[in-house]
């Protein structure tokens, strides 16, 4: 990335997940929409949607959310992958870059989810060299997710949100704050997910908080009948995790948010009206800040 | 982990509760990222292999997309270029010898995919061949040849479009296929060629001339009243080159 601005910054805005299904529309019709956040991973070997995104990429501005970097491998990241991500950070020139708090890569395989690591000591020092390597070798800082958790190890001797403040801390990285994964998370550790997120409220300095993440959730049953929310990405926001939105924006001020959905995907209309419900409440939360200021 | 979610069997898949502490036991956990991974694998197949999946059913697919998911997981991030071998894994799969067309059909849906990555590039771009009487023939790129024994793509159209009726009337006997496939701006683009056009295509892809390319279509080309080549080549072209839709005809000095 080109050290600097940005040509086309991210606007503390809602943006919308652009997946392929619906290049053809964007690209025909340039539907309103602030900033559009892809998945690299999709553009790395398929020129033809990448020749698309370089033409959506003159009109909108652009984010990164790679899920593939795995920052939480012990073993390091894996150098080839950081090549391709740079170079179409070169290409694209996108005004954010992130990647999650976990792991997919063991023992050269890949592992197409977003996987746990405990959070130790030892654990914090690997994921702050990796996170380290990537911003050296992309040139440009990277924002880390907390990701949707159903594990908890028993090893885990810092808090998640300490744990993440610590990173970015020690390397220099943003955070992407996802509250649809603080809910889902808490409600799966049986927590209070408000008292969750005064948790992240306390530990993350607010200037670190590059971004925040929105998306619907799936609950299911477990087979002891319990309830488990899973982070599917395949719905509507639902209203508990706006009221944690609106705690968010409350505390951590306006920031650029990102409207997720990528099963289940619906017409680029059903984006766009997620993406106004969370511009309006960022609407609201800047005339607080106003007012308050006033 | 990474072993314990690839497991096929129950003492596999298991890792020590004592490893974890959170309100649902590690089990629970360890099984919404074994659905996950697994899914996500099979979906990268089922789009890669869409008329394979049509074909044998959603739920006979995803067992063999999550038995070759097990046994050859992938090795990088970019999930489009997963199963690359799933058309070699699926034709020894416990089942499937009813479908002796499965092997190619899977073959040429991975070609087909491949292709549909490719940017389609403008003003055809690929080689050119200069033909007596100052005609250019302009080649497009990306384009593949492939070959096969059954017809793998008047399968996949009539899969692909849900047409019982075409599908049952598609002469199953194996018989020497040879097909062209190109990337356009709208897709990817499909031809059934002969022999000869076959192999002139081939040798014009390797870089031959025109006359390199004719002698190439012609070996083994069988020509009752051994049409001098120039006609041969006439008939090729008229027949089939040109009206493919893959070649641009031009002058050989400017236009």
């Amino acid at each position: 990335m080109s050290p600097g601005s940005p040509v086309h910054p991210i606007p503390a805005r809602a943006g919308i997940g652009l997946r392929l299904p619906h290049h053809a529309l964007v690209l025909a019709e340039r539907p309103a929409a602030a900033w559009l956040e892809v998945h690299p991973e999709n553009y790395m070997s398929d020129a033809h949607s990448l020749a698309e995104l370089e033409r959506m990429r003159a009109h909108y501005p652009l984010s990164l959310h790679a899920v593939g970097l795995s920052l939480g491998s012990a073993a390091g990241v894996d150098a080839a992958h950081i090549a391709r991500l740079r170079r179409l950070v070169e290409r694209l020139e996108p005004a954010l870059v992130s990647d999650h708090l976990s792991w997919s890569i063991a023992g050269g395989t890949y592992l197409p989810d977003l996987l746990p690591l405990p959070y130790t000591e030892e654990a914090l020092q690997a994921v702050c060299r990796n996170v380290t390597q990537v911003q050296d070798a992309l040139g440009c800082q990277i924002l880390v997710e907390n990701p949707s958790t159903y594990l908890k190890f028993a090893a885990s001797a810092i808090p998640e949100a300490e744990f993440l403040a610590a990173v970015a801390q020690r390397s220099g990285c943003g955070v992407l704050l996802d509250v649809n994964n603080i809910y889902v998370s808490a409600s799966n550790q049986r927590l209070d997910a408000a008292d969750v997120l005064r948790e992240w409220c306390h530990a993350l300095d607010a200037r670190a908080v590059g971004e925040l993440h929105l998306a619907g959730h799936a609950v299911v049953a477990t087979s002891s009948g319990e309830s488990l929310r899973i982070d599917d990405h395949g719905d509507h926001v639902c209203e508990a995790v706006w009221a944690l939105y609106a705690q968010a924006l409350a505390h951590f001020g306006a920031k650029p948010t990102l409207l997720e959905w990528d099963t289940r995907l619906p017409a680029f209309s059903v984006l766009q009206s997620e993406a106004a419900l969370a511009q309006a409440r960022l609407d609201s939360a800047q005339q607080q800040s106003y007012a308050r200021a006033v | 982990m990474a072993a314990a979610l690839l497991a096929p069997d129950a003492a596999g898949q298991a890792m020590g509760e004592e490893l974890f502490s959170g309100a649902h036991a590690g089990a629970v956990g360890l099984r919404v990222h074994r659905n996950t991974v697994l899914g996500a694998l099979a979906n990268a197949l089922r789009l890669a292999f869409p008329a394979v999946d049509r074909l044998v059913g959603e739920d006979y697919f995803d067992r063999m997309a999550v038995e070759y998911a097990r046994a050859r997981p992938p090795l990088a991030p970019q999930l489009d270029e997963y199963g690359r071998d799933f058309p070699e894994f699926i034709a020894a799969f416990p089942g499937t010898g009813s479908l002796p067309y499965l092997l190619e059909l899977a073959q040429f849906e991975w070609l087909f995919a491949d292709l549909a990555r490719c940017r389609a590039e403008p003003g055809f771009g690929g080689p050119a061949v200069s033909l007596d009487a100052g005609v250019r023939l302009q080649f497009i790129t990306p384009l593949r040849l492939h070959a096969a024994r059954y017809p793998v793509a008047a399968l996949r159209d009539a899969i692909m479009a849900d047409d019982a009726a075409a599908l049952g009337a598609i002469d199953l006997q194996p018989r020497d296929q040879h097909l062209a496939l190109w990337r356009t701006e709208r897709g990817v683009a499909v031809r059934t060629l002969s022999d000869a056009s076959a192999r002139f295509l081939a040798a014009v892809y390797a870089g031959r001339d025109a006359a390199g390319a004719l002698a190439a279509a012609s070996e083994g080309a069988e020509q009752p009243g051994a049409a001098p080549g120039e006609v041969f080549l006439a008939q090729l072209l008229a027949q089939e080159i040109l009206p493919a839709g893959f070649v641009h005809v031009t002058a050989a000095h400017g236009g």
